[in-house]
C-alpha cells in the first residue's frame, strides 16, 4: 500500500466518521434509557397487574376498578417515549392503528371516551394525583410522590425483568 | 487499489447523501420531541426552584429583628408567593378542565363515495353517494351514557334518514351493563364490529349475510340488552343477552313502532378474547323469535359462530350462521346457511398504508324456504385498501359472483373512498 492510497483511505475513514457521527448522536438522543412506570391514583385498589391486565385496562376492556370507581386512562401526546413504549409493548399498534382502535371502540358503544391526552410529565403527575381511578405511563425517573407505582408481572421499574422499557 | 477505494468512497457518499435526504421527513417529529423534552426540562427546573423556595426560611425573622424594613421585605417576598399560588391555581384549572363534565356530547361522522361497474345485464355503471353516518356518544353521568347513530341514505327521489342505533346504557360495573334501545343485533362478529362505518371495515361492503337491509339475520334489534365481562381468568369471556321485539312484518326491520305479535325475541352471545392471544376473538350466538308474516307464523332459531384475528398482519375474519325456520301450522322445517372467510395483510412498505385482501362468501337457502326469498350466492372478492391519511381510505375491488344455478356469473369493479370526520 503506497502513501497516496493510505492518505485516501485515511480521508475516507475520517469522512465516514464525520457523516456517521451526527446519526449516532441523534439516535442516542431519540432513545433515552429508562423504564416506564405504570402509576395509579394512591387510593386505587390495585398494586400489581400482569402485562395482559395492563393491556386489558388500556384497551378499555376493563373500565372499572370496582363498582364505584371507574378507570380514567391517561396517555402522553405522540412522539413521547412513554407513548412509544405503550404503543409498542401494550397496544402493539402503530399511531394510526391506535387512533382507529379508539374511534371504533367508541363507535361500538364500548366506551364513551378515548384516553385523555397529557402533554407534560408534571401535568400527568398532577392528574394522577387529583383524579381517583386514573392510570398512566410515566418515565420512572419522573415519578413524583403521591402516586402509586404498580408492579407489572411482579416487577417494579428498575428490575431486570421489568417488561415496560 | 485506487479503483475499489473510489467505488467505496462513491458508495459511502451516496449512502450519506441518501441519509441526508431522508432526514427532513422525520424533522417535524424530531422538533416536536425536542420541544417536549424542553418542556420537561423546564418543568424540572420549576420544581427545583419551588423546592428551594420552600426550603428557604421565610424572611419573617428579618421582620422581627428589623421592624422598619418589614413592609419592603414583605413586598419583595410577595411576588414569588403569588407566582406559586398562581401556578397552583393554573394546575387546578387544568385538572378541572381534564375532568369529565356531564353531559359531554361527542359527534363523529362517517361517509363514503362509491363507483361500480358490472357486466350484469340491466345494470348501469356510475357513481353513488354511500351512507352519511353520524354517531353520537354522550356521558350523562359517571355510569350512564347515550349512544346514537343516524344515517342519511341517497334514494332516487331524495334522501331517507334512519335511526340505526339509539341506546341509553347504565354501567353497574364491568360485569353488568344494562341498556335499552335500538341496536345492531349481537349475532356473530361483523354486525356489531363495524356498524355503518365503511372506513372501519377493510372491504367496501359488508358480507351478504349481514347486509344492511338484508334479511338473512335480523340486523337490528329493539329491546334491552345486558352485557359485560365474565370472570374467567385468561379466557377473557364476555357476554350479551337481550330481549326485544324481533323481526317485524317486513322481516328486514325490527319493529321499531311495536312488535307484531306477543312473542318476544331473545339473543345470547358469548365470546372469548384470550389474554395470552392478543387479537384473537372467538364466539357463538343464538337467537330465537316467532315471525308473523302474511304466509303464517314461523319459529326462527339462528345459531352462529365466529373466529377472528384482528391484528392486521394478518387479519382474519370467519363467520358462520344457520337459520332454522319452522312453520307453526304445518311443522315444515328449513335450514339456510351462510358463511364468509376474509383475510387481509397490512404490508410493511409505504408506511403500512396498503392492505390487500380477499373474501369468499357463500349463502344457501333451500327452495322450500318459506320466509326468505332465495338468497343463494357464491362470491369472491379481491381488493386493495390504501389509507390516504389516518382518517380516510381508498379501496378498489374486483368481485366475481354467482347467484342461482341458472344465473350467469357477474364480474364487477368497485371503487370507494371512505372517511371519518
Amino acid at each position: 500500500m503506497n502513501a497516496s492510497t493510505k492518505r485516501l483511505l485515511a480521508t475516507l475513514l475520517v469522512f465516514s466518521c464525520l457523516t456517521a457521527l451526527p446519526l449516532h448522536r441523534s439516535a442516542a438522543e431519540a432513545t433515552p434509557e429508562g423504564d416506564i412506570a405504570v402509576v395509579v391514583h394512591s387510593e386505587t385498589p390495585v398494586s400489581e397487574l400482569s402485562l395482559a391486565d395492563v393491556r386489558k385496562v388500556f384497551l378499555g376492556e376493563r373500565q372499572y376498578w370496582n363498582a364505584k370507581l371507574p378507570v380514567t386512562l391517561l396517555i402522553r401526546a405522540p412522539v413521547t417515549r412513554e407513548r412509544d413504549v405503550a404503543l409498542r409493548v401494550i397496544y402493539q399498534m402503530s399511531e394510526a392503528q391506535f387512533k382507529q382502535y379508539w374511534v371504533a371502540k367508541i363507535f361500538r358503544a364500548e366506551a364513551v371516551f378515548p384516553p385523555k391526552i397529557v402533554y407534560s410529565n408534571d401535568m400527568q403527575n398532577e392528574l394522577v394525583t387529583a383524579m381517583p381511578g386514573a392510570i398512566a405511563f410515566v418515565d420512572a425517573r419522573n415519578v413524583r410522590p403521591g402516586v402509586r407505582v404498580l408492579r407489572v408481572e411482579g416487577h417494579l421499574p428498575g428490575d431486570r425483568e421489568y417488561p415496560l422499557r | 487499489m485506487k479503483r475499489p477505494l473510489l467505488v467505496f468512497g462513491t458508495l459511502l457518499f451516496g449512502a450519506s447523501t441518501a441519509c441526508g435526504q431522508s432526514a427532513p421527513s422525520s424533522d417535524q417529529t424530531e422538533q416536536v420531541r425536542m420541544l417536549l423534552e424542553r418542556i420537561e426540562k423546564l418543568e424540572r427546573r420549576v420544581t427545583e426552584l419551588e423546592s428551594k423556595q420552600a426550603a428557604t426560611p421565610p424572611p419573617l425573622s428579618a421582620a422581627t429583628t428589623a421592624p422598619v424594613q418589614l413592609p419592603s421585605t414583605q413586598e419583595s417576598t410577595a411576588p414569588p408567593v403569588q407566582a406559586h399560588q398562581h401556578d397552583v391555581q393554573e394546575r387546578q384549572a387544568a385538572v378541572q378542565q381534564m375532568e369529565t363534565h356531564f353531559p359531554s356530547l361527542q359527534v363523529r361522522g362517517f361517509g363514503d363515495v362509491d363507483f361500480s361497474a358490472t357486466d350484469q345485464k340491466g345494470t348501469t355503471s356510475g357513481f353513488n353517494l354511500g351512507q352519511l353516518d353520524l354517531h353520537l356518544a354522550s356521558a350523562l353521568s359517571r355510569k350512564v351514557s347515550y349512544f346514537g347513530e343516524l344515517t342519511f341514505n341517497a334514494q332516487p327521489t331524495g334522501y331517507t334518514v334512519e335511526v340505526e342505533r339509539s341506546i341509553v346504557r347504565y354501567d353497574y360495573n364491568d360485569y353488568f351493563k344494562l341498556s335499552f334501545g335500538r341496536y345492531h343485533t349481537p349475532i356473530g362478529y361483523w354486525n356489531t364490529a363495524f356498524h355503518h362505518g365503511a372506513w372501519l371495515q377493510t372491504t367496501i361492503g359488508r358480507p351478504e349475510m349481514v347486509r344492511i337491509g338484508g334479511t338473512f339475520i335480523p340486523v337490528h334489534f329493539v329491546g334491552f340488552l345486558v352485557e359485560g365481562n365474565i370472570p374467567s381468568g385468561g379466557a377473557g369471556l364476555s357476554y350479551n343477552f337481550g330481549v326485544g321485539n324481533g323481526r317485524g312484518t317486513t322481516i328486514s326491520r325490527p319493529g321499531d313502532a311495536g312488535d307484531d305479535n306477543d312473542n318476544r325475541a331473545w339473543v345470547a352471545n358469548i365470546y372469548s378474547r384470550p389474554k395470552r392471544l392478543y387479537g384473537l376473538q372467538l364466539g357463538a350466538s343464538a337467537y330465537r323469535d316467532k315471525i308473523t308474516t302474511a304466509g303464517g307464523d314461523f319459529r326462527e332459531w339462528i345459531t352462529a359462530a365466529h373466529l377472528v384475528w384482528t391484528r392486521e398482519t394478518p387479519e382474519f375474519l370467519a363467520e358462520f350462521a344457520n337459520v332454522n325456520h319452522r312453520a307453526v301450522l304445518t311443522g315444515l322445517t328449513t335450514n339456510s346457511q351462510a358463511f364468509y372467510v376474509q383475510a387481509g395483510y397490512r404490508l410493511p412498505w409505504f408506511e403500512r398504508t396498503v392492505k390487500p385482501y380477499y373474501r369468499f362468501e357463500y349463502t344457501h337457502t333451500p327452495l322450500s324456504e318459506p320466509v326468505f326469498t332465495n338468497q343463494d350466492l357464491v362470491e369472491s372478492i379481491v381488493g386493495l385498501r390504501y389509507d390516504i391519511s389516518g382518517y380516510a381510505a381508498f379501496k378498489t375491488e374486483y368481485r366475481n359472483a354467482k347467484r342461482q344455478a341458472a344465473d350467469p356469473r357477474v364480474n364487477g369493479l368497485f371503487i370507494q373512498t371512505d372517511f371519518t370526520f
